[in-house]
């Protein structure tokens, strides 16, 4: 029997599955790059990381605004820590590259290993979107950080990831959202408001009513709460959809 | 390769000083931004044409500003090709650095920064309080036992990375770019730990008060204890002050 209320939503499930894949996907030729360059024999130093540069560069563009490897403590032959990444958040989208502070002794020094964009994909071994968070580290905004763990000989060497501003995500989803019609949020897998078309979900908020991490945990199969409320998975991504009655 | 601070701290170190500029006043933003790091060991500083039209002020005062720390020996002028002025950190700032620019500090713009920065961060602990995950609360127990047993400048940098993940919590960029600005301006000062062992117990036993409370959700709470935090450390500033005032 086809429960017509969990269909509710299938263009935008389709859209928001679409965009996940389309900028996982962009990261794909910056994964095999770093991947390449960390199994050089002799190992990768701070001074080659930029030959990751060309797909890193290739990768922005669309809704991408920041992209780049991050390396793992000591996976680098000269540094503890190390990263390369570029952004096209200037006034005139010309990429530019990121420098943070990488010295621990620094007073600016912010370790970035316990981002969660960092840790999840670490530790779980899997794509990961991070957010919404404010990016204090890159883009000083609100931001979804779609990140893909690296792997050398098998162990973890750090992350490849992807920046995204909530607001753009927004601008692209929210027009399908609105003629759904009913009250409706796109939520991360702590049940975190990405966009929704409604004053009562503010975008950031934590949606309470229905524990959304238990359900992901749960294997987020699709769900109709007692109150007619529908949650449901969009594609295979980390974000799902919840409308309300 | 060369670190940074993120834009906003850097906009909030080259902002046009109020009225004619002093020389002492740019001597002090710089020293300041010398002394939090936003401006690294050997970098070179705009010329003095540069930083005039930044700060708004003479070059006649840049030269002078410059002439100050030359003689503290945080600024070092080469000339000919290649020259111009660059940064010379020091390994960690002197104490009378600090005086210096404490002294230069009046009361008034202490309880301002102090008023703007309590509006700040007991907000963004309220917020932070509605819109904590298990995660970010995560983030914000290891960022508060930062504060364990340092001294220095690295209870200096965990009280700032505390406020700074609080202002994260709060899922809100523009508190977060507030938070970042306010450090930049005075915040170097303001978490100085000036009682050494002692006050950094008490600020990591403060800490963990408003993390617990993030925790329980309790905003009101959370903020009550941020601007409760952030005065004692006011006090002992304005304390400080004063005793340099008169010696």
């Amino acid at each position: 029997m086809t429960d017509t209320r969990t269909l509710t939503g299938d263009e935008v499930v389709a859209q928001v599955s679409a965009l996940v894949e389309e900028i996982f996907e962009r990261l794909k030729p910056v994964l095999a790059a770093a991947e390449t360059l960390l199994a050089e024999p002799g190992g990768a130093g701070s001074g080659t990381l930029h030959g990751i540069r060309p797909p890193v560069l290739e990768a922005l563009g669309g809704l991408v605004i920041g992209a780049g490897f991050v390396s793992a403590p000591h996976v680098l032959s000269d540094q503890e820590f190390g990263f390369e990444w570029w952004t096209t958040t200037g006034s005139d989208q010309t990429p530019e590259q990121l420098f943070i502070s990488l010295d621990p002794e620094s007073p600016n020094f912010l370790d970035y290993t316990r981002q969660s964009w960092f840790t999840v994909p670490r530790d779980s071994g899997r794509r990961h979107i991070n957010g919404p968070y404010v990016d204090y580290l890159c883009t000083d905004e609100y931001t979804l950080t779609f990140t893909l763990p690296v792997y050398r000989d098998g162990a973890f060497a750090g992350v490849v990831g992807a920046d995204v501003y909530v607001r753009e995500f927004e601008r692209t989803v929210s027009r399908r959202l609105r003629s759904l019609g009913r009250r409706a949020a796109l939520l991360n897998a702590q049940g975190r408001v990405i966009v929704s078309n409604s004053v009562r979900q503010a975008t950031g908020s934590l949606v309470r009513d229905v524990d959304v991490p238990a359900w992901w945990t749960s294997g987020a199969e699709p769900q109709t709460m007692s109150g007619g409320a529908t949650l449901r998975r969009c594609g295979d991504s980390p974000i799902a959809l919840l409308v309300s009655v | 390769m060369r670190k940074e601070m993120s834009n906003s701290a850097r906009l909030a170190m080259f902002a046009p000083l109020d009225q004619l500029g002093r020389a002492e006043a740019v001597a002090a933003r710089l020293l300041d931004a010398i002394t939090l790091g936003l401006l690294d060991d050997a970098e070179q500083l705009p010329s003095e044409i540069e930083l005039a039209a930044q700060f708004r002020v003479s070059t006649v005062t840049v030269r002078e500003a410059l002439a100050v720390l030359r003689q503290q020996g945080l600024v070092e002028t080469r000339r000919g090709r290649g020259g111009g002025s660059f940064v010379r950190t020091p390994a960690w700032p002197a104490p009378s650095s600090w005086a210096q620019r404490l002294r230069l500090v009046s009361l008034a713009d202490l309880r301002d920064f102090g008023d703007h920065y309590l509006a700040v961060a007991g907000s963004a602990a309220k917020l932070a309080s509605e819109r904590s995950s298990p995660e970010d609360l995560e983030r914000l127990r290891l960022t508060s036992e930062d504060l364990l047993g340092t001294t220095g400048p690295e209870a200096t940098r965990a009280e700032r990375h505390f406020h700074l993940e609080v202002a994260a919590a709060a899922q809100s960029p523009r508190l977060t770019n507030q938070e970042v600005q306010l450090q930049g301006e005075h915040g170097g000062l303001l978490w100085v730990p000036l009682d050494g062992e002692d006050t950094c117990r008490q600020s990591y036993a403060e800490h963990h008060a408003i993390v617990t409370a993030i925790a329980a959700a309790d905003g009101d709470l959370a903020r009550k204890l941020t601007e409760e935090h952030i005065l004692s450390a006011l006090d002992r500033l304005v304390d400080l002050h004063l005793s340099l005032e008169t010696p």
